[in-house]
Order: C-alpha cells, then structure tokens, then sequence
C-alpha cells in the first residue's frame, strides 16, 4: 500500500507531497530517497528501515522517471508493485492528459499545485487505487488548468536569438534557398498558428465536457440557472467566469462504483458518430552497410472517438481474430471496455464504449526480417571526387506497399554531422541538388538534409525515386588564388546577396565544437545516433500487418438512433524508422 | 497568472496581512485573491515550513466557518491533515468544523472531511470517525463511494486502534458475504480484511468459502480495473479450492483477464492461476500457451514494468523444475537503449532459457555485446559466456570456449581480464577437455590487473605447469612485489610456490618459495597470511626432518590435492519458490528472497491445504489432448455456467450473421435534418448522396 506519493523534480526535491498514511514527516523519507538513488538504478529501492524510528513497518520505494520528473511512491512490503508501478505511469498519463501537453515539466506541476492534490485525491484513497481514467476524473475536477503562456515566449525569444535547438524542419531561414525575410515571417505565422491551435484545443475540450453534460439538462438557460443555484451543495470547484462549469452530472459521482466505471448515463449527442482508426507504427533499423535488419517491427493501435448516446454495445469483427491469428491474438491487449470473455468466442469484439477518446486495443506483431521495409532505401553512396573538389550525395528509395495507396506524407532525413567533420566542405559555394520529386532542403543547425518528397505511389519495388545533391569541398588553392587576387586587384570584393551559409553554420557550430573537445571520446552509440537516416512517412487507408474491420455495428436497445461508424486505416512511422549509413 | 511566486518561503504575517485585506474588501475580485493567499499556504507546507503556517490556524478557521466553495474547502481540510500529522493536539480546534462537514448532505464534502478525521493520529478524531463508521454501517442506504472510504479508512485506523478495529470484522464479513449487489463494496471490505490481517501477524489469514469466491469471480466482467486488480491480487490463499474442479473453473474464469490492458490486472492473473496450478492435477497446454503470451505481452510495457515482469515473474518460473512458461529467446536480447537494470534481468533470463537447443542463438547474442562500448556490458557478456560453459554440457562448453577464444583476440584489457577470470571456473568443471587452450591464454598473463583475473591466473599456471614450459618465469612476474596486491593475490601466490616446490623440487623453486616464505612472515601486515605462510613453513620443515612419516607423497597430497568440480547451483530451493510463487509482484519477488530474510516480523506464507493440493510440484502434467479429463469437466462447468449468467442477465443476444447487409436500418436519419431522398434505404444504398449528406454535419 503506497504511504506517501511524491513528484520530484529533476534533483530529486518534492514538488507536492501526500501524505497518505499520515506519517509523521514526508522529508524523511525523501532525504533517505536521494541518498540511495543512482541513475540507473532499478525502479524498486529497498529503504533502511533504521533510520526512521517512528516506521511501524520496512518500507521500499518504487519509483518511475518520466521526462524530468519523478513519480515516487512509499510503499509497504504489503504492496503488489506492478499494481504501484502501473498507477504511477497511468497518473503521469493522466497529468499528461490535464494538462493537453507532451511532456510535464516542474512548472506545470508547481502552477496547479491544487489540481495535482485533487487529481492524487481522487484516483488513490487511503492508498488503495480507485480510478485513474482522464475522461472519467475530468468529470469530476474541473479545476482551471493553470498553463502558463511564458514558456511560449521564451521559445519566442530563443527562436528570435537564432538558436534553434529544436529539430523542426519547418525553422526555414535555416534552409537555403529561401530568403530569410520571408523565412522569419513564416516562423511567425506558423507560431501563431501554433498558438491559435494549443488554445482552441483547450477551449474546445472545455466545451465539448460542458455541452454534454449540459445537455443532459433538456431545461431552458434559466431554468438550468436555478437548478445550479438549488444543488449549491452539489456543485464541483465553483468558477466564477464559467456558469457552466458548474455543472456536474449527478450521475457521474455513481459511475465509478457502477458495473460500467468507465462510461456515465446520461450522455446524449445529437449526432451518433463513432470513429476507428486503426493506426500501426513501423518501426525499422538497418544497418546500411552489411544490410542487417536489426528492428522490424509493427506497433498497431486501434484509437476509436466515440460521440454516441446513451449506452450503446458496439459489436466489432476484426480479420485477424476471425481467423485466429496467433500473433496477433498473443500480443493484443484490451482497453478495459472490452468484454474480454467475447473475444475467447472468436468472432467479434462487444464492448461499450467509453465517451470521448480511448484506445480500444494495442499489438505488436514482429515481421520477418527479410520483410521488405514499406519504404526501402535502395541506394545509398558518397562520392567524393576530390580532384574536382565535389562531393555527391546519391540516395535513392523505393515503395513496397500496395500500389493504389499514395504517402500523403514522406520525407528522408540524410545525416551530415560526420561528413562535416570527415571532409571540409566550403559552403560559401552554392550547394547543388536534383530529385526526381519534392525537395531537398539543408538544416544548418541540426547537420541534415531534408528530402521532402510527399506524395509517392505505392508498388512492390518498381516504384524508385532518387536524388542527388552536390557539396562543394574546400579549395585550398582557389582560395589562396582568390585572397592574393582580392589584396593585389583594386575592384571592390565581390557582393554575396542572400545569407551567407557559412557564417550561420560558424556561429551555430562555434559553442558545439568547444564542447566536443571537452570530452574527446564521443559514445559509440551516439555517434550511432548522428548516422541515422530517419525515413518519416504516412500512408493512408493502408495497414501492413493486412487487419482489416470486418465490420462494426453499433447498437443501442432504448435509443434505438442512427449513428454513424467511421473506419479508417494509417501507416506511419514509428519514432524509430532509420538506416545507419 | 504565474503561480510560481506561490512556491517560495512566506512568513505567516505576510500571508495573514493577505487575507485580511481580501476581508475588508469583500468583493468578488477578493475571492480569487483570497484563494491565492491560500494556495500560498499549501505550497508552504509542501515545502516544509510547518512551524509558521501553524501560526495561520484562527484564519483558516475562520474562513471555514463563512465559506463553501469547494476549493477553499479542500485546501482548509488539507492545512488541518498536514499539520494534524505533525501536531495532533494544536488542531483540536478544528474538530467541531470537521463534524459538520461529516454532516454535509453532500456526498463529496463528506467524505472529504472522513479522511481529514482519519488521518489525525489523535483520540478525539479517532473517537469520531468510529462513531461514524458504525453509524454508516447501521444505515441502510448509503452512498456506496462514501461506504468505500468509510470500509479502507478502518485500515488507517487500524494503525491507532487495532482493538475497536478488530470488533468490527465481522461486520466487514458480513459485507463480503451478503452484498452480493453491490460489487465493489464487497470488494473494498475484502481487501481491508486482509489488510488488517496481513498487520496483525497473530491472527489466521482471511478465509472465504469456495461458493463466495465464486460469485465474486462471475462479477469481473462488470468490476473496474482496480477493483479487478484488487480482487485477483487477494484470492490466492484466501480462497482454498476444495476439489479439482473448483480449481478448473476458477482458473477459466481468470483466463481472460490475461489480456487485461492493465498490467496490474494481468498480472494478477497470472499469479492466481499460478496458485490455482497447485489444485489441479494437469495442466491444459494451451493454458501455458496463454500465459507464456500474456508475460510476452507485458513485456512491451515501459522499462519500469517491463523489469518487474523479467524480475520476478520470468525468473520464477524458469527456475521451475518443470517450466509453465515457453518462451523464445529472442524476447530477451538486449536492445541498446535498454536501462541497466533491465540488460542484467535480461542476461539473468537468458542464462535460466539456454540448453542445447538455444544455446548457439544465445552465444552469437552475448559475443555482439561482449564487444559492447559498455564496460559493464562487455563484461557481463563474458561472464555469462563462461557460466553458460559451467552449466551446460560438454558440447556446449566447447562452443562457449571457443567464442572465448574467439574474443581474446579482441585484444580489449577489461574482456581479457575477465576471460581469465571465467576460464579457471571452466578448468575447475572440465579439467581435461580445454588443457590445450591454457598456452593460448598464458600468452595474456600480462593483462590480468584485477585481483581476480590475477588470482585466476595464478591458478591456471600452476595448474597447468606441465603443459607450460615458461611457468616459472610466468608465475614470477606475478610475484616480484607480493606485499603490494590484494590479500587474495597473496594467498594464491604463496600457495603457489608452495606447489611448484613440492611438484619440481629444484633450485629454484626452492629459492622462490623461501623467498616468499620469508617475505610473508617477516614482512607482512596481515596476520592471516603470515600465520598461512608459517603453517607451510612447518609442514616443509616436517617433511624435511627424517623420522617423521611424512613424506614427499604425503606432502604432495595435502598441498597439491586433487579439486572437487564445481556446480552452478540455479535452482531455488522449493519451499522459497513456493513462496515466491505466492508473492508474485511483491516486494520479495524482486529480491528472489523469503520474505522473513527482507522484512523482519512477516509470516510466511504458505499454500494452504486442501484435499486436492497438489504435495509434489513436479506431479503436474501437461497434457496437448483437449479432450482429456480436466478439461472437459471444466468445460462443462463453464458451458453451464454462461446458460446460468445469460439467464441472469437476461441479455439481448445479438446474432451478427447480418453483417454483409446494406446497413439500411442503422441510418435512420431522423428529427429536423430532412433528407432530399426519402426513403433511407437509397440513402445508404448510394454511397456517393451519403458522403453528400454528411458533410453537412457540424463540427465538434
């Protein structure tokens, strides 16, 4: 049973503390934590139990790391881990999904102390887990989210700094060929539009939570007015700005003792939609050189949205249980909604849905390794030609997938960071390229081209695209030539319109290459890290694995309404879709 | 608004200047500033600084008193259970406050404020969250979230009161028997039971009866995932299978929880079926099968849970005499980016997975990583390497050697050493087969730095010395400086000399080992080497006196006898494993050790008998056949069972044998949105007019 739940920060001091089994003091303990935790270190650490006296019992620490934080919980050896463990991930999870973002950082947690503690509250009493779904607990706590608009400046201001760490390709001033004017423009609008999107999502989300519960409430404006006023009692974490917040389902604080935890009653939508999309992430690693495949690997998730009333049973036939795939079957698990015992039967899936977005089920299903990859690098080389001072860059991909489909999205990521150091390429001359579709860009700060390529048809290895681009290499010679010329020559030096390439690649590079002769011997494996060529890609309507929705029915015994099911397939890559080259 | 001025240190005037400023004004701009003043303090006390906020109490009390807002409500409960914990006494004042919460109608408030009591390790507070509990339990209608709380606070509770505590058992007993209607009640007071049980130590563990259990189980579909989780992780034990039979049931019933997406729940599973296997006379394969995937499964979970899995579920059962679980290897090959913890599981499960079959597979996987960049790997690699050789056979020593070998070449300092280092454990199991490999690695001598690549060394050229024609000068630059190695070093060399005297009496030698003699009773610090060093001195000086019956044989025997061969001992004595078994995802798991050595003043557990428990593990077969005995009583069982649950349920049983139909009747459009075509047959007939139509929907 967990004691007390911490969230640290990346140096191991609490952010928020719960005291869960009233224990005399939480710093103790966490003191104790810091003394015994390495990197590295398992997720279970046993606790002395000497040093606390006031312990009636021995006591361990179970802890996982998510991106700067960590998540701690005290336990007692009564405690089943897993159970510890799978809460902890399901809270980050959870925050996660509070607050809309990618990744948690300290000042999140440290702006909605409040939210953190009634989130804590509401998922674990006095240490027994109660529920820890999101579309279930935002029913609950309605507390404002408190995300602050400065981390968004600061990138503002870095970005403005010219320093541009983060890997987006779309920082076109980096990118040659375009002006920087138009660039920075571009930048602009696209952060607004950023902006624009973080906020009408939040918003959106408001909204759709409070119109569904609204609607439940078939009463006028005023009417509804007075029923919040009548049910003060009732009424959650009171918002001053939002009337409508106010509002709770009554039927909402029954769900999560109910049969069905996962769905409340009362739910209606005027239009019965449900949306499946099933979406496999790829993810592949050659070894360019000895063609060795090291990962081949499919990642398939079924995410569905549902929008439907009341409380349907949807009834879902997939081929690959029809037919008993032992893989597929082996790997599959299942959001909770799934009435497991259907699919022992062999024939469909029933579930009742949760309201809003959820997974229904993920797999993973391993592929031969002489499995053609969906998108293939066949040709990969440099060539130098040193007598002319010129260095190509050949590359080439093929398609292997059914050729009625088409990427929607598909770009190849080449490495530059060790032919930079390996060769001098003089950047001052203009840099050359030819593909046979898109095209190719050149990210300064990051040491790579982008081959932009889109739209490519799908087949089964007849389907070749490739490119060429063409560093010039230093001339030691030519530019001795050209200095003597421009010190003896009385003509003006030559005006260089546009940006000067290598000056933006000096300024960035000057702090990295302080920093490398710091530390001499780079790892093997990042070394690794900077030879890969990453192929990103999105195919519609196509899956590789071949799982297909048989059908989908939707059924609801009072309503009886239409509703609309909608099916839809995606290839993408998985964040691993490389060669090392 | 940046709440990040919230988290620093305030002195209590500043915040209570604060508050009352909010006072005076009494606007509503005031309540956001208010609340702010407020939030100042819960963050004060996150960071500890208890004695000044304790100075704030009248305020919160006050504002208590006036308020209702959820928020402010929340952070006053939370001011009054930090600082309760510390000082019980300086919040009595808050009792009467609390009280009338407890009264609220509002089911949220109430049990708000049932916490707050409760985690106060006071009498008085005490006192009153009893007189509540007992009082919820006479009501009849309670509201079954409040009922929750009140069933897990009496666990809190136990740690102050155990005796009041332990006179309302029964009423939890009686909740888990007759409140068949509601599932997760039941649940929350078994689960409590056994809590409190489990603290106690004196009483007997919980018991519930075969049929009570059984209704439990038909429950899980409709459970939550915790309450799931929950209910698998405490019937082990607490239910005792009475026949075969109940035992197959119960275990097809879990079955499908397997595929929990939860992995506290899968987990669970497993570890009552792998209780329930202690029941039965045989084992199905296709039930092996299931939970060979479901552990397969689990391990794509995050680092965290995937080390718990490989810990102490997998290391359990490969140390099985008889494996439940088939498993490939390559599940466990070690990806790069794995955590260090889990690399180490991994070689573990990799080390407990290999015969003859997987051994060549096994091999190719360490030797990659034996190259590793990572020290730490590389070295792991070939240790594992050499224990492979010590545990398989002849053959496969063979191979293992040879990679050995293979790697020397390598010419890295740290994989040398450690080859050394695994070679002498491979002399000690095979002294013959490899003697023609000892010239190959004396040629390394000079790498061994550590103490026990030296030690190993040392060993391997005086045991090899008649194969190797340079042993004594070998066996010299090892000891040139004895007095500066490590004890161990300094043992082995002057056992060493020792031999080489006895075996080749020559100038030498002689000279050698009196210098040596010498050097460690002279100079040494160590008493345990010195007092070594003179035990060999009288020996020789007794074989070297005439009228002694000690002779050159003799003296042989006693210094240069023959070694006993080793074993790697993998297996884990039964009894532990029992109780491993029955602790699965628990603490002692990961540590592979009972419990009592981990925790002092834990009982043991232990299978609990029945008529049908299984006395010899090994007993249990696996059987292909579906049609054999078990398995078809059960299936039996389980067919009878759904006519039961379907009866119950009286369930719409949906036939989908429609599927291949137009969905004619499902789009209905019907209510204000009039279709251009009337008849809702051709609308979903002609896919073209249905895209039409809907795109005119709106927008979430």
């Amino acid at each position: 049973m967990s004691s007390v739940l911490y969230i640290l920060n990346e140096n191991l001091e609490p952010l928020i503390s719960r005291n869960i089994r009233a224990l005399p003091s939480t710093d103790l303990p966490i003191a104790q934590f810091r003394k015994l935790y390495h990197p590295g270190s398992p997720p279970v650490i046993r606790g002395s139990h000497d040093t606390f006296e006031y312990m009636y019992q021995s006591f361990s620490y179970v802890y996982i790391r998510r991106d700067s934080l960590f998540f701690v919980s005290l336990v007692d050896n009564t405690v089943d881990i897993m159970e510890t463990l799978h809460y902890l991930e399901q809270f980050y999870l959870l925050l996660k999904n509070y607050f809309t973002v990618k990744m948690l950082d300290k000042n999140l947690i440290l702006d909605n102390p409040i939210l953190v503690m009634e989130l804590l509250d509401e998922s674990i009493d006095f240490g027994f887990i109660q529920v820890t779904d999101a579309g279930l607990i935002k029913d609950y706590i309605r507390v404002k989210i408190n995300v602050p608009e400065i981390d968004e400046k600061n990138k503002q201001l870095n970005l403005n700094g010219g320093k541009h760490h983060q890997n987006e390709y779309d920082d076109e001033d980096d990118m040659f060929g375009s002006e920087s004017d138009e660039g920075r423009k571009k930048i602009q609008k696209q952060r607004r539009k950023l902006k624009h999107r973080s906020k009408s999502t939040t918003k959106r989300e408001l909204g759709h939570l409070t119109k569904k519960v609204i609607q439940t409430w078939k009463g006028d404006k005023k009417k509804r007015g007075q029923l919040a006023n009548d049910d003060d009692d009732h009424d959650g974490e009171g918002h001053d700005e939002d009337e409508d917040d106010t509002f709770m389902n009554s039927d909402i604080a029954k769900t999560t003792v109910m049969a069905i935890s996962w769905r409340t009653k009362g739910i209606h939508y005027a239009k019965n939609e449900f949306y499946l999309d099933v979406i496999e992430k790829i993810e592949y690693y050659m070894d360019y050189e000895s063609q060795t495949v090291r990962k081949n690997t499919i990642h398939g998730q079924i995410v569905c949205k549902s929008f439907l009333s009341g409380m349907p049973e949807l009834h879902v036939s997939i081929n690959k249980i029809l037919n008993k795939d032992k893989q597929f079957l082996s790997s599959c698990k299942f959001h909770q909604c799934v009435s497991l015992e259907s699919i022992e039967d062999g024939k469909e899936i029933i579930f009742t849905p949760p309201d809003g977005d959820f997974i229904l089920c993920s797999y993973e299903l391993k592929r031969h390794v002489r499995d053609q990859p969906i998108i293939k690098l066949s040709q990969f080389e440099l060539k130098p030609k040193l007598n002319k001072f010129k260095l190509q860059i050949h590359c080439t991909v093929e398609s292997h997938f059914k050729p009625t489909n088409i990427t929607s999205k598909l770009n190849v990521q080449i490495p530059l960071k060790q032919l930079f150091k390996k060769y001098k390429i003089d950047l001052s001359k203009n840099i050359k390229s030819k593909c046979d579709e898109g095209k190719v860009l050149f990210n300064v700060s990051d040491d790579f081209l982008l081959w932009e390529i889109g739209a490519m048809k799908g087949g089964h290895g007849e389907n070749q695209l490739s490119m060429v681009v063409e560093f010039a290499l230093f001339n030691q010679e030519e530019y001795d030539r050209k200095q003597e010329e421009l010190r003896t020559s009385m003509n003006p030096p030559p005006l260089v319109k546009g940006i000067k390439l290598e000056e933006i690649y000096q300024q960035i590079h000057a702090d990295e290459t302080d920093a490398t002769e710091e530390t001499p011997v780079p790892n093997k494996r990042e070394q690794e890290k900077a030879q890969l060529l990453h192929i990103n890609f999105e195919i519609p309507y196509s899956t590789l694995s071949g799982i297909n929705i048989e059908y989908l029915k939707i059924e609801e015994p009072q309503l009886q309404y239409q509703s609309f099911p909608w099916v839809r397939y995606k290839a993408i890559n998985d964040e691993e879709y490389a060669y090392a080259v | 608004m940046s709440d990040q001025r919230i988290f620093t240190r305030y002195k209590a005037n500043e915040i209570r200047s604060e508050l009352q400023m909010v006072d005076v004004k009494k606007m509503k701009s005031g309540v956001t500033k208010k609340k702010n003043a407020l939030r100042k303090i819960i963050a004060n006390l996150t960071l500890g600084n208890y004695s000044e906020m304790l100075l704030l109490l009248p305020e919160i009390l006050k504002f208590w008193k006036i308020e209702d807002d959820m928020e402010v409500k929340r952070i006053c409960h939370e001011y009054i259970r930090t600082i309760g914990s510390i000082k019980p006494r300086s919040t009595v004042e808050s009792l009467p406050f609390i009280m009338n919460d407890l009264r609220s109608r509002n089911e949220k408030v109430q049990i708000m404020a049932l916490e707050t009591l409760v985690s106060i390790p006071f009498s008085k507070f005490t006192e009153e969250a009893f007189d509540f509990i007992v009082h919820l339990t006479s009501k009849k209608s309670v509201p079954e979230q409040l009922m929750k709380n009140a069933i897990y606070s009496l666990v809190q509770l136990d740690d102050y009161d155990h005796e009041r505590v332990a006179s309302l058992l029964n009423l939890l007993y009686d909740i888990v028997t007759n409140q068949i209607e509601k599932p997760t009640i039941q649940i929350a007071a078994l689960n409590a039971l056994c809590m409190i049980h489990e603290v106690d130590g004196k009483t007997q563990p919980v018991h519930i009866s075969v049929d009570i259990a059984f209704n439990i189980l038909e429950l899980l579909p409709t459970l939550n995932e915790w309450d799931t989780a929950t209910l698998l992780e405490i019937l082990p034990i607490t239910v005792v299978p009475q026949t075969h039979d109940d035992a197959y049931d119960m275990i097809d019933m879990v079955l499908p929880q397997l595929q929990h997406v939860n992995s506290a729940v899968s987990l669970s599973a497993l570890k009552i079926v792998l209780y329930l296997l202690n029941y039965i006379e045989e084992v199905n394969q296709t039930i092996i099968k299931r939970l060979s995937n479901s552990v397969i499964a689990l391990l794509e979970k995050p680092a965290e849970l995937q080390f718990l899995v490989l810990r102490n579920v997998i290391l359990l059962l490969l140390s099985r005499e008889q494996s439940l679980l088939k498993l490939n290897v390559p599940y466990f090959f070690i990806e790069y980016n794995d955590p260090i913890y889990i690399k180490d599981t991994k070689l573990e499960c990799l080390y407990l997975l290999s015969n003859e079959e997987t051994l060549t597979q096994i091999l190719d996987e360490l030797e990659e990583h034996a190259t590793d960049i990572d020290i730490q790997m590389s070295r792991k690699a070939v240790r594992a390497i050499g224990n492979l050789a010590v545990k398989l056979g002849e053959n496969s020593a063979g191979k293992c050697v040879d990679i050995l070998l293979h790697l020397l070449e390598f010419g890295v300092d740290y994989v040398i050493q450690e080859i050394i280092s695994v070679f002498r454990n491979i002399l000690r199991k095979y002294p013959k087969d490899f003697k023609s490999d000892v010239r190959a690695l004396a040629k390394y001598a000079g790498y061994a730095q550590e103490t026990e690549s030296r030690n190993a060394m040392i060993w391997i050229i005086t045991q090899y010395s008649d194969i190797l024609p340079d042993y004594l000068k070998l066996f010299e630059t090892f000891c040139t400086n004895v007095l500066d190695e490590a004890p161990e070093v300094q043992f082995s060399v002057l056992t060493s000399s020792i031999k080489f005297f006895v075996r080749y009496p020559s100038v030498e030698t002689e000279k050698l080992c009196i210098r040596l003699l010498r050097e460690c009773t002279e100079d040494a610090n160590n008493p345990d080497l010195r007092s070594r060093a003179f035990m060999y001195w009288r020996l020789l000086s007794l074989a070297r006196e005439d009228g002694n019956n000690v002779t050159n044989e003799m003296l042989k025997d006693i210094v240069d006898g023959e070694l006993p061969k080793i074993e790697l001992n993998t297996k884990l004595d039964s009894a532990i494993l029992e109780e491993l078994e029955l602790n699965v995802g628990s603490i002692t798991s990961i540590y592979l050790k009972p419990t009592s050595q981990i925790f002092r003043m834990s009982s043991m557990k232990s299978l609990p008998n029945s008529p049908v428990l299984n006395s010899n593990k090994s007993l249990l077969k696996v059987i292909d056949d579906l049609t054999s005995i078990g398995v078809s009583h059960s299936n039996d069982r389980v067919i009878g069972k759904n006519h039961k649950s379907i009866k119950n349920n009286k369930p719409v049983v949906h036939t989908m044998n429609d599927f291949d139909k137009p969905a004619e009747t499902v789009n209905h459009l019907k209510g204000s949105r009039k279709s251009s075509i009337s008849s809702p047959s051709k609308l979903a007939r002609k896919p073209s007019m249905l895209m039409r139509k809907l795109t005119l929907k709106k927008k979430f």
